[in-house]
């Protein structure tokens, strides 16, 4: 008889134990997208998409108005010219949904809705020139006509590889998509063919960035920095980071910054092909993107800090958020928004000194 | 130290993954054989202690205790300790292995969807967990295996419908390796032949839930660990057959 309750303890504990094991210490599957039009902010996280008034943290609206299964989210949403917010679900549906905010209710109206994906989303989409390119993580494309919300159903496809988790980028001519499949691939956003495609050796889970010298430059987990020639994809290595590198490059004049997973920021000068100075390494992995301010960049770290970093490569000031920041900050005017994870609100504003001005707590 | 015991099974599955030509379904297989001989002297004390307790339940002192104090749980569960003690038997010795399993259950199903990465921050604790040199080329492992995704849960869509294929085969083989490895009565009242009963229909039930509801990679741990035990006790010629024929355990 013992033997069977231990047996059946066991058994209870282990489904208990497998069922936590699902759903993670976070609050959603991942970490939350966040986005601004600044006036509000727009953080993608979990069950909920949520508009924040910037003015003072007050919720604005949420979708869906109540909890549904179906819907996960923790891409950063995209806002496009006539304010439409379109945000990818990671949730059972795949859905990507365009919310235009209707100031009459607590929900905004569901302008469109294109289900023709087969995975997750988790980048965000990129508008150029009333289209929209989203990447999903079914390895596809999809190009949807803005103009028509009709036509969201039979968006453009084209077949890339991979998981593909970041923003594409534009120069207006060509689309450059990032994929963990190792490649970059340039496709022209005319006639949306594939210009190149080309392997890095390792995944890139970031987007790449164009530089001021005209090359696109991409990170990726094989711990380099490449330099790509838009026009054909040649590429070659220009520097050699610790450890992976997660974030996307920030540009500031010739200047390229971005973190890897140990925690090292760069000052990478396109100019000379040089470092600016030693990477600083503030107090933990770094996988948000650096967010480029006046005289200094902002750096978010896994340790829940945010650290000022002036051009010369010396520490402003630190702010310690709490919980643990993997989402890139973003900026409106004066203020500076950050999502941490594990914290009991879901976003800080600081000011321009890093203080903390307020905070958002979702209600119930 | 739990972390560290999922970052050895993530890079034991990593390293399986990249010497078999990056098949995780593969990695998985192989990967429950090397648990299967790790665990091995387990299994073989698991099935020497149900034999024992199997003999006890048809030795005369041992019934006649159970008559004597049937009215007197305290001095009965001390008598049992008695002749378990002068009889060398452990009575906790044939559910160890079953214990064991959970953790194991546990940690594997932890390492795949922290080797598969469906998430950004699955990914980026997978950065924690690899110690082997030279990984990133491999990262993103391939997830799928056959028709399966192996971090998602599987179905099948057969005229519309998503059958949990998966989910049944794990249930089916669990049920089968419970009745073959399930004692024949020796009694009426034979407290072990009823318990190994009423375990032959839960696992069943509770492995098939798993498998329907957590990452199809599980269930292919479940499938290929069922099949080995079948196996194992078959090759020990311990394999009862006649239990899987309804009555075929009835005590004469």
């Amino acid at each position: 008889m013992r033997k069977k309750l231990i047996i059946v303890t066991m058994i209870l504990f282990g489904a208990v134990f497998l069922s936590a094991c699902a759903g993670g210490a976070v609050r959603g599957m991942s970490w939350p997208g966040l986005a601004t039009d600044g006036q509000t902010a727009y953080l993608a996280d979990g069950p909920f998409v949520y508009a924040v008034n910037l003015s003072d943290g007050t919720e604005l609206w949420r979708y869906p108005g109540s909890r549904n299964g179906k819907l996960t989210f923790y891409s950063a949403p995209a806002i496009t010219p006539d304010g439409l917010v379109i945000v990818g679900s990671a949730g059972t549906d795949h859905s990507l949904i365009a919310l235009k905010p209707d100031p009459k209710t607590s929900v905004p109206v569901e302008a469109w809705k294109f289900t023709g994906a087969k995975d997750h989303w988790v980048a965000a989409p990129l508008v150029l020139n009333n289209k929209l390119f989203a990447v999903n993580s079914d390895g596809n494309l999809y190009i949807l006509d803005l103009q028509d919300g009709q036509s969201v159903k039979d968006a453009t496809v084209v077949k890339l590889d991979g998981r593909l988790w970041a923003q594409p980028t534009t120069d207006g001519e060509r689309v450059y998509v990032t994929s963990l499949d190792h490649s970059v691939i340039a496709v022209n956003a005319e006639t949306h063919e594939v210009v190149w495609h080309e392997d890095l050796g390792g995944a890139v889970p970031g987007s790449a960035i164009l530089g001021p010298d005209g090359m696109l430059y991409v990170g990726s987990l094989a711990s380099k920095l490449e330099k790509f020639d838009p026009a054909t994809g040649n590429h070659q290595p220009v520097l050699d980071a610790e450890n992976w590198i997660w974030s996307t490059p920030s540009l500031d004049g010739d200047t390229l910054y971005f973190g890897d997973v140990d925690g090292n920021l760069y000052s990478f000068n396109t100019s000379s092909g040089k470092l600016n100075w030693k990477p600083v390494k503030p107090d933990g992995p770094i996988t948000a993107n650096p967010l480029v301010q006046n005289d200094h960049v902002l750096i978010a770290t896994e340790s829940g800090s945010i650290f000022a970093v002036g051009n010369d490569g010396k520490v402003l000031w630190t702010q310690q958020i709490g919980g643990k920041i993997y989402t890139t900050p973003v900026a409106a005017g004066d203020l500076t928004i950050v999502s941490p994870l594990e914290t009991d609100f879901y976003l800080a504003a600081l000011d321009v000194n890093g203080r903390q001005v307020w905070t958002f707590t979702p209600k119930n | 130290m739990w972390d560290l015991f999922i970052s050895i099974f993530v890079n034991v599955l990593i390293w399986i993954y990249d010497v078999v030509g990056h098949n995780f379904g593969l990695a998985i297989i192989l990967f429950t054989i090397l648990i299967r001989i790790v665990t091995w002297p387990l299994n073989a004390q698991q099935m020497k202690g149900a034999a024992a307790m199997q003999a006890l339940q048809s030795d005369k002192d041992w019934q006649a205790i159970q008559k004597k104090y049937a009215k007197d749980k305290e001095k009965l569960a001390q008598e049992q300790m008695r002749v378990y003690k002068e009889k060398g038997i452990n009575p906790f010795g044939s559910c160890l292995p079953t214990l064991i399993q959970f953790p194991i259950i546990i940690a594997l199903y932890q390492s795949i969807i922290r080797a598969l990465a469906s998430t950004p921050l699955d990914l980026l604790k997978l950065s924690r967990s690899i110690t082997l040199p030279n990984v990133s080329d491999l990262i993103p492992l391939n997830s799928k295996f056959l028709w399966m995704d192996l971090a998602r849960p599987e179905s099948v869509l057969i005229f519309g419908f998503a059958l949990p294929t998966l989910a049944l085969i794990v249930a089916l083989t669990t049920y089968v390796q419970a009745k073959l490895t399930m004692p024949a009565a020796t009694t009426p009242g034979d407290q072990s032949a009823a318990m190994s009963g009423m375990m032959s229909i839960y696992m069943p039930l509770l492995l098939g839930y798993f498998a329907l509801t957590f990452a199809s990679g599980l269930s292919i741990y479940f499938i290929t660990s069922n099949i080995l035990g079948i196996v194992q006790y078959a090759m020990q010629g311990k394999a009862n057959w006649r239990s899987l024929i309804p009555g075929g355990l009835k005590s004469k």
